[in-house]
Protein backbone atom coordinates (compact mmCIF):
# COMPACT_ATOMS: atom_id res chain seq x y z
CA UNK A 1 0.00 0.00 0.00
CA UNK A 2 1.07 3.70 -0.38
CA UNK A 3 1.72 6.33 1.81
CA UNK A 4 -0.46 9.14 1.16
CA UNK A 5 1.25 11.91 2.13
CA UNK A 6 -0.26 15.44 3.50
CA UNK A 7 0.89 19.17 2.06
CA UNK A 8 2.09 19.93 5.31
CA UNK A 9 3.93 16.68 5.42
CA UNK A 10 5.56 17.49 2.33
CA UNK A 11 6.61 20.46 2.79
CA UNK A 12 8.32 19.60 5.80
CA UNK A 13 10.06 17.24 4.79
CA UNK A 14 11.12 19.38 1.45
CA UNK A 15 14.22 20.83 3.87
CA UNK A 16 15.95 17.43 3.79
CA UNK A 17 17.28 17.19 -0.46
CA UNK A 18 18.79 21.00 0.61
CA UNK A 19 21.27 19.64 2.93
CA UNK A 20 23.75 16.60 2.02
CA UNK A 21 23.40 13.18 2.85
CA UNK A 22 25.61 12.90 6.49
CA UNK A 23 23.10 15.89 7.98
CA UNK A 24 20.30 13.36 6.90
CA UNK A 25 22.04 10.55 8.43
CA UNK A 26 22.40 12.94 11.25
CA UNK A 27 18.50 13.43 11.62
CA UNK A 28 17.65 9.84 11.12
CA UNK A 29 19.41 9.41 14.19
CA UNK A 30 17.92 12.32 16.13
CA UNK A 31 14.23 11.26 15.10
CA UNK A 32 14.79 7.65 16.28
CA UNK A 33 16.14 9.14 19.61
CA UNK A 34 12.80 11.24 19.26
CA UNK A 35 10.90 8.03 19.61
CA UNK A 36 12.88 6.48 22.10
CA UNK A 37 13.17 9.43 24.65
CA UNK A 38 11.50 12.48 23.08
CA UNK A 39 13.56 15.57 22.52
CA UNK A 40 15.07 18.51 23.63
CA UNK A 41 15.17 21.98 21.95
CA UNK A 42 19.52 22.09 22.50
CA UNK A 43 19.34 19.82 19.87
CA UNK A 44 17.41 21.67 17.21
CA UNK A 45 19.13 24.88 18.41
CA UNK A 46 22.36 23.29 17.55
CA UNK A 47 21.83 21.87 14.19
CA UNK A 48 20.14 24.80 12.87
CA UNK A 49 22.93 27.27 14.45
CA UNK A 50 25.02 24.96 12.56
CA UNK A 51 23.16 25.32 9.01
CA UNK A 52 22.29 28.67 9.27
CA UNK A 53 18.55 27.92 9.43
CA UNK A 54 15.60 28.65 11.74
CA UNK A 55 15.22 26.38 14.33
CA UNK A 56 11.99 25.23 13.12
CA UNK A 57 12.86 24.50 9.73
CA UNK A 58 15.03 21.79 11.36
CA UNK A 59 12.22 20.78 13.72
CA UNK A 60 9.89 19.97 11.05
CA UNK A 61 12.36 18.03 9.00
CA UNK A 62 13.16 16.20 11.89
CA UNK A 63 9.48 15.64 12.88
CA UNK A 64 8.30 15.15 9.59
CA UNK A 65 11.28 12.34 8.96
CA UNK A 66 10.10 10.51 12.37
CA UNK A 67 6.16 10.68 11.31
CA UNK A 68 7.53 8.78 7.75
CA UNK A 69 9.31 6.72 9.48
CA UNK A 70 5.87 5.64 12.06
CA UNK A 71 3.70 5.52 9.09
CA UNK A 72 5.79 3.39 7.43
CA UNK A 73 6.83 1.14 10.29
CA UNK A 74 2.62 1.12 11.44
CA UNK A 75 1.52 -0.08 8.26
CA UNK A 76 4.58 -2.49 7.64
CA UNK A 77 4.82 -1.16 4.25
CA UNK A 78 7.19 -3.03 1.79
CA UNK A 79 10.05 -1.47 -0.07
CA UNK A 80 8.89 -1.08 -3.76
CA UNK A 81 5.94 1.11 -1.92
CA UNK A 82 8.03 2.89 0.58
CA UNK A 83 9.97 3.74 -2.77
CA UNK A 84 7.12 4.82 -4.85
CA UNK A 85 5.18 7.25 -1.48
CA UNK A 86 8.31 8.96 -1.45
CA UNK A 87 8.85 9.47 -4.60
CA UNK A 88 6.16 11.93 -4.75
CA UNK A 89 8.01 13.96 -2.80
CA UNK A 90 10.68 14.12 -5.72
CA UNK A 91 13.84 13.87 -3.75
CA UNK A 92 17.39 12.76 -6.01
CA UNK A 93 17.75 8.66 -5.91
CA UNK A 94 20.58 8.88 -3.50
CA UNK A 95 18.15 10.56 -0.59
CA UNK A 96 15.47 8.34 -1.44
CA UNK A 97 18.27 5.16 -0.83
CA UNK A 98 19.39 6.77 2.61
CA UNK A 99 15.61 7.28 3.26
CA UNK A 100 14.99 3.41 2.42
CA UNK A 101 18.10 2.01 4.36
CA UNK A 102 16.97 4.31 7.61
CA UNK A 103 13.49 2.62 7.54
CA UNK A 104 14.46 -0.84 6.65
CA UNK A 105 17.39 -1.16 9.82
CA UNK A 106 14.69 0.24 12.41
CA UNK A 107 11.22 -0.75 11.35
CA UNK A 108 11.51 -3.43 13.60
CA UNK A 109 12.28 -1.20 16.33
CA UNK A 110 10.04 1.18 16.33
CA UNK A 111 7.19 -1.59 15.89
CA UNK A 112 8.33 -2.55 19.66
CA UNK A 113 8.10 1.02 20.63
CA UNK A 114 4.34 1.19 19.69
CA UNK A 115 3.53 -1.45 20.64
CA UNK A 116 4.33 -0.18 24.26
CA UNK A 117 2.14 2.74 23.95
CA UNK A 118 -1.63 1.61 23.94
CA UNK A 119 -2.16 1.71 27.53
CA UNK A 120 -2.49 -1.14 28.93
CA UNK A 121 -5.22 -3.38 31.30
CA UNK A 122 -3.78 -3.95 35.11
CA UNK A 123 -1.70 -7.44 34.86
CA UNK A 124 -0.95 -9.53 37.10
CA UNK A 125 2.17 -8.84 38.76
CA UNK A 126 2.67 -11.22 41.88
CA UNK A 127 0.80 -13.21 44.92
CA UNK A 128 0.80 -13.00 48.24
CA UNK A 129 -0.75 -15.24 50.58
CA UNK A 130 -1.34 -16.45 53.96
CA UNK A 131 -3.55 -19.27 55.65
CA UNK A 132 -5.04 -18.45 59.03
CA UNK A 133 -7.27 -20.29 61.19
CA UNK A 134 -9.76 -18.34 63.47
CA UNK A 135 -10.12 -20.07 66.76
CA UNK A 136 -11.49 -17.54 69.11
CA UNK A 137 -13.45 -14.58 68.48
CA UNK A 138 -15.48 -12.11 71.59
CA UNK A 139 -18.67 -13.52 71.37
CA UNK A 140 -17.70 -16.72 70.54
CA UNK A 141 -14.83 -18.98 72.03
CA UNK A 142 -13.44 -22.87 70.56
CA UNK A 143 -14.06 -22.22 67.01
CA UNK A 144 -12.18 -23.90 63.94
CA UNK A 145 -12.52 -20.86 60.54
CA UNK A 146 -9.39 -21.28 58.09
CA UNK A 147 -9.34 -18.68 56.26
CA UNK A 148 -7.32 -17.66 53.14
CA UNK A 149 -5.88 -13.89 53.07
CA UNK A 150 -4.41 -12.67 49.99
CA UNK A 151 -2.60 -9.52 48.39
CA UNK A 152 -2.77 -9.37 44.60
CA UNK A 153 -0.41 -6.80 42.99
CA UNK A 154 -1.05 -5.26 39.68
CA UNK A 155 1.38 -3.44 37.14
CA UNK A 156 0.81 -1.41 34.78
CA UNK A 157 -2.97 -0.34 33.98
CA UNK A 158 -2.73 3.30 32.38
CA UNK A 159 -0.57 4.82 35.19
CA UNK A 160 1.80 2.65 36.44
CA UNK A 161 2.92 1.69 38.93
CA UNK A 162 2.21 -1.17 41.22
CA UNK A 163 -1.39 -1.32 42.44
CA UNK A 164 -2.63 -4.08 45.27
CA UNK A 165 -5.75 -5.89 46.18
CA UNK A 166 -6.20 -7.55 49.29
CA UNK A 167 -8.98 -10.36 49.18
CA UNK A 168 -10.05 -13.01 51.59
CA UNK A 169 -11.49 -16.32 50.74
CA UNK A 170 -12.41 -19.32 52.53
CA UNK A 171 -10.89 -23.14 51.24
CA UNK A 172 -13.69 -23.78 49.22
CA UNK A 173 -13.82 -20.58 47.35
CA UNK A 174 -10.48 -21.06 46.80
CA UNK A 175 -11.06 -24.64 45.42
CA UNK A 176 -13.97 -23.12 42.95
CA UNK A 177 -11.48 -20.33 41.95
CA UNK A 178 -8.79 -22.94 41.40
CA UNK A 179 -10.84 -25.00 39.21
CA UNK A 180 -12.17 -22.17 37.03
CA UNK A 181 -8.59 -21.04 36.29
CA UNK A 182 -7.95 -24.58 35.20
CA UNK A 183 -10.59 -24.80 33.27
CA UNK A 184 -9.61 -21.43 31.53
CA UNK A 185 -6.14 -22.95 30.94
CA UNK A 186 -7.27 -26.04 29.75
CA UNK A 187 -9.73 -23.92 26.74
CA UNK A 188 -6.47 -23.02 25.03
CA UNK A 189 -6.06 -26.45 24.59
CA UNK A 190 -9.39 -26.89 22.48
CA UNK A 191 -9.64 -27.58 18.95
CA UNK A 192 -11.76 -24.39 18.34
CA UNK A 193 -8.41 -22.38 20.12
CA UNK A 194 -5.95 -24.49 18.24
CA UNK A 195 -7.65 -23.92 14.98
CA UNK A 196 -7.45 -19.98 15.44
CA UNK A 197 -3.75 -20.11 16.76
CA UNK A 198 -2.25 -21.93 13.39
CA UNK A 199 -4.38 -19.65 11.40
CA UNK A 200 -2.74 -16.41 12.96
CA UNK A 201 1.00 -18.24 12.74
CA UNK B 1 10.72 -36.01 38.86
CA UNK B 2 9.51 -34.46 42.31
CA UNK B 3 12.16 -32.66 44.53
CA UNK B 4 11.39 -31.93 47.97
CA UNK B 5 13.05 -28.80 47.63
CA UNK B 6 10.60 -27.94 45.05
CA UNK B 7 7.99 -28.18 47.40
CA UNK B 8 7.42 -31.67 45.44
CA UNK B 9 7.11 -30.47 42.20
CA UNK B 10 9.30 -31.16 38.57
CA UNK B 11 12.32 -28.67 39.25
CA UNK B 12 12.06 -25.40 36.41
CA UNK B 13 14.08 -25.78 33.43
CA UNK B 14 15.89 -22.72 34.16
CA UNK B 15 17.50 -24.51 37.18
CA UNK B 16 18.35 -27.33 35.70
CA UNK B 17 19.97 -24.73 32.78
CA UNK B 18 22.39 -22.70 35.19
CA UNK B 19 23.46 -25.72 37.83
CA UNK B 20 25.72 -26.35 34.92
CA UNK B 21 27.10 -22.69 35.12
CA UNK B 22 27.29 -23.43 38.46
CA UNK B 23 29.60 -26.04 38.08
CA UNK B 24 32.08 -24.50 35.98
CA UNK B 25 32.82 -22.48 39.54
CA UNK B 26 35.67 -23.99 41.61
CA UNK B 27 34.33 -25.00 44.98
CA UNK B 28 36.17 -22.67 46.70
CA UNK B 29 34.25 -19.74 45.01
CA UNK B 30 31.22 -21.15 45.14
CA UNK B 31 31.12 -21.70 48.86
CA UNK B 32 32.26 -17.58 48.68
CA UNK B 33 29.29 -17.30 46.27
CA UNK B 34 26.72 -18.67 48.59
CA UNK B 35 27.86 -16.50 51.49
CA UNK B 36 27.23 -13.26 49.74
CA UNK B 37 23.90 -14.58 48.60
CA UNK B 38 22.58 -15.78 51.71
CA UNK B 39 23.68 -11.97 52.91
CA UNK B 40 21.34 -10.73 50.14
CA UNK B 41 18.28 -13.15 51.58
CA UNK B 42 19.01 -12.17 55.12
CA UNK B 43 18.66 -8.32 53.92
CA UNK B 44 22.08 -7.17 54.11
CA UNK B 45 22.48 -6.50 50.93
CA UNK B 46 24.73 -7.93 48.10
CA UNK B 47 28.02 -6.87 46.54
CA UNK B 48 28.15 -6.94 43.12
CA UNK B 49 32.00 -5.95 42.77
CA UNK B 50 32.88 -9.14 45.39
CA UNK B 51 30.81 -11.50 43.14
CA UNK B 52 31.93 -10.41 39.55
CA UNK B 53 35.67 -10.92 41.42
CA UNK B 54 34.69 -14.50 42.22
CA UNK B 55 33.43 -15.27 39.22
CA UNK B 56 36.05 -13.74 36.97
CA UNK B 57 38.05 -16.47 36.69
CA UNK B 58 35.25 -18.83 35.31
CA UNK B 59 34.44 -15.95 32.75
CA UNK B 60 31.29 -15.45 33.41
CA UNK B 61 29.27 -12.49 31.69
CA UNK B 62 26.56 -10.34 32.99
CA UNK B 63 24.35 -12.61 32.27
CA UNK B 64 25.93 -15.98 33.34
CA UNK B 65 26.26 -13.70 36.87
CA UNK B 66 22.86 -12.52 37.31
CA UNK B 67 22.02 -16.25 36.79
CA UNK B 68 24.09 -17.84 38.44
CA UNK B 69 22.72 -15.58 41.72
CA UNK B 70 19.56 -16.22 41.06
CA UNK B 71 19.46 -20.04 41.16
CA UNK B 72 21.34 -19.95 44.12
CA UNK B 73 18.31 -17.55 45.40
CA UNK B 74 16.16 -19.78 44.51
CA UNK B 75 17.45 -23.09 46.11
CA UNK B 76 18.37 -21.41 49.42
CA UNK B 77 14.62 -19.68 49.55
CA UNK B 78 12.76 -22.60 48.00
CA UNK B 79 14.55 -24.85 50.35
CA UNK B 80 14.03 -22.74 53.57
CA UNK B 81 10.64 -22.21 52.95
CA UNK B 82 9.74 -26.43 52.32
CA UNK B 83 12.07 -27.08 55.69
CA UNK B 84 13.92 -29.17 53.58
CA UNK B 85 17.35 -30.88 56.03
CA UNK B 86 20.65 -30.41 54.41
CA UNK B 87 21.19 -34.26 53.61
CA UNK B 88 18.20 -34.31 51.36
CA UNK B 89 18.80 -31.03 49.67
CA UNK B 90 22.81 -32.35 48.70
CA UNK B 91 21.10 -35.64 47.66
CA UNK B 92 18.45 -34.19 45.29
CA UNK B 93 20.87 -31.49 44.46
CA UNK B 94 23.20 -33.95 43.27
CA UNK B 95 21.05 -35.65 40.93
CA UNK B 96 20.52 -32.60 39.06
CA UNK B 97 24.19 -32.49 38.30
CA UNK B 98 25.52 -30.19 40.69
CA UNK B 99 29.22 -31.93 41.31
CA UNK B 100 30.12 -33.06 44.92
CA UNK B 101 32.27 -30.46 46.52
CA UNK B 102 30.04 -27.39 45.30
CA UNK B 103 26.83 -29.61 46.64
CA UNK B 104 29.20 -29.95 50.24
CA UNK B 105 29.90 -26.46 50.30
CA UNK B 106 26.54 -25.23 49.35
CA UNK B 107 24.38 -27.46 52.18
CA UNK B 108 27.29 -26.27 54.34
CA UNK B 109 26.05 -22.73 54.51
CA UNK B 110 22.65 -23.66 53.83
CA UNK B 111 22.50 -25.61 57.48
CA UNK B 112 24.56 -22.58 59.18
CA UNK B 113 22.30 -19.69 58.15
CA UNK B 114 18.90 -22.23 57.72
CA UNK B 115 17.18 -20.66 60.95
CA UNK B 116 17.93 -17.26 60.19
CA UNK B 117 16.77 -17.74 56.81
CA UNK B 118 13.23 -19.37 57.90
CA UNK B 119 13.36 -16.37 60.31
CA UNK B 120 13.50 -13.74 57.66
CA UNK B 121 10.92 -15.61 55.26
CA UNK B 122 8.98 -15.39 58.51
CA UNK B 123 8.78 -11.39 58.94
CA UNK B 124 8.54 -11.07 55.38
CA UNK B 125 5.00 -12.89 54.91
CA UNK B 126 1.66 -11.22 54.63
CA UNK B 127 0.95 -9.02 57.37
CA UNK B 128 -1.85 -6.79 56.77
CA UNK B 129 -1.95 -3.55 58.98
CA UNK B 130 0.59 -4.22 61.64
CA UNK B 131 0.17 -1.87 65.12
CA UNK B 132 3.46 0.10 65.47
CA UNK B 133 3.48 2.06 68.43
CA UNK B 134 0.32 2.35 71.10
CA UNK B 135 1.00 5.46 73.47
CA UNK B 136 -1.96 6.82 76.23
CA UNK B 137 -2.65 9.68 78.23
CA UNK B 138 -5.44 9.69 81.45
CA UNK B 139 -7.06 13.00 81.60
CA UNK B 140 -9.31 14.43 84.73
CA UNK B 141 -12.56 16.20 83.19
CA UNK B 142 -13.18 19.17 85.69
CA UNK B 143 -16.44 20.40 84.08
CA UNK B 144 -18.18 20.87 80.92
CA UNK B 145 -20.73 22.99 79.20
CA UNK B 146 -23.11 20.50 80.00
CA UNK B 147 -22.45 19.86 83.23
CA UNK B 148 -20.76 22.02 85.94
CA UNK B 149 -18.95 19.13 87.96
CA UNK B 150 -18.37 16.55 86.08
CA UNK B 151 -15.00 14.68 87.92
CA UNK B 152 -14.16 12.19 85.76
CA UNK B 153 -11.06 10.14 84.53
CA UNK B 154 -10.52 9.59 80.86
CA UNK B 155 -7.79 8.47 79.03
CA UNK B 156 -7.10 8.91 75.15
CA UNK B 157 -5.61 6.12 73.66
CA UNK B 158 -2.87 6.83 70.01
CA UNK B 159 -2.16 3.69 67.95
CA UNK B 160 0.08 3.99 65.08
CA UNK B 161 -0.98 1.12 62.57
CA UNK B 162 0.29 0.34 59.19
CA UNK B 163 -2.21 0.58 56.84
CA UNK B 164 -3.40 -3.22 55.33
CA UNK B 165 -4.10 -1.62 52.05
CA UNK B 166 -1.82 1.13 51.33
CA UNK B 167 0.90 0.33 53.74
CA UNK B 168 2.09 3.56 55.44
CA UNK B 169 1.00 4.78 58.79
CA UNK B 170 -2.06 5.46 59.97
CA UNK B 171 -2.99 7.51 63.03
CA UNK B 172 -6.16 6.48 65.44
CA UNK B 173 -6.78 8.67 68.32
CA UNK B 174 -9.73 7.25 70.40
CA UNK B 175 -10.89 8.55 74.09
CA UNK B 176 -11.94 5.85 76.37
CA UNK B 177 -13.98 5.92 79.60
CA UNK B 178 -12.86 4.50 82.62
CA UNK B 179 -15.77 1.52 82.48
CA UNK B 180 -15.49 1.33 78.59
CA UNK B 181 -11.68 0.97 79.42
CA UNK B 182 -12.05 -1.57 82.05
CA UNK B 183 -14.03 -3.60 79.42
CA UNK B 184 -11.60 -3.63 77.08
CA UNK B 185 -8.45 -4.48 79.40
CA UNK B 186 -10.58 -7.55 80.61
CA UNK B 187 -11.17 -9.10 77.16
CA UNK B 188 -7.90 -8.12 75.51
CA UNK B 189 -6.79 -10.18 79.18
CA UNK B 190 -8.44 -12.92 78.23
CA UNK B 191 -7.22 -13.07 74.40
CA UNK B 192 -3.43 -12.80 75.84
CA UNK B 193 -4.25 -16.22 78.09
CA UNK B 194 -5.64 -17.96 75.18
CA UNK B 195 -2.35 -16.81 72.99
CA UNK B 196 -0.20 -17.60 75.52
CA UNK B 197 -1.83 -21.01 75.47
CA UNK B 198 -1.12 -21.69 72.22
CA UNK B 199 2.77 -20.97 72.50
Amino acid sequence: MLLVLSEDHKEHLSFLPKVDSAVVGEFGRIALEFLRRGTSPKIYEGAARKLSVPVETVQHGVEGLMFLMTESSKHMISEVDFLDSVLVLGFGEELNQILLQLYLQHHAQIRSILSQLPSNLPAYHNLEWRLDVQLASRPLRQQVVPTVTMRLLLAGGGDGGCSSRVLQTDPSSLLHLISTLEAALAAMKTSHARRIFRNIK
Amino acid sequence: MRFRFCGDLDCPDWVLAEISTLAKLSSVKMKLLCAQVLKDLLGDGIDYDKVTKLTADAKFESGDIKASVAVLSFIFSSAAKHDVDSESLSSELQQLGLPKEHTMGLCKSYEDKHSALQGKLRETSLRLGRLEAASWRIDYTLSSSELREVNEPIIQLKLQTQGAESGSTETTVVSVSADKFRVLLAELKQAQTRMNALQ
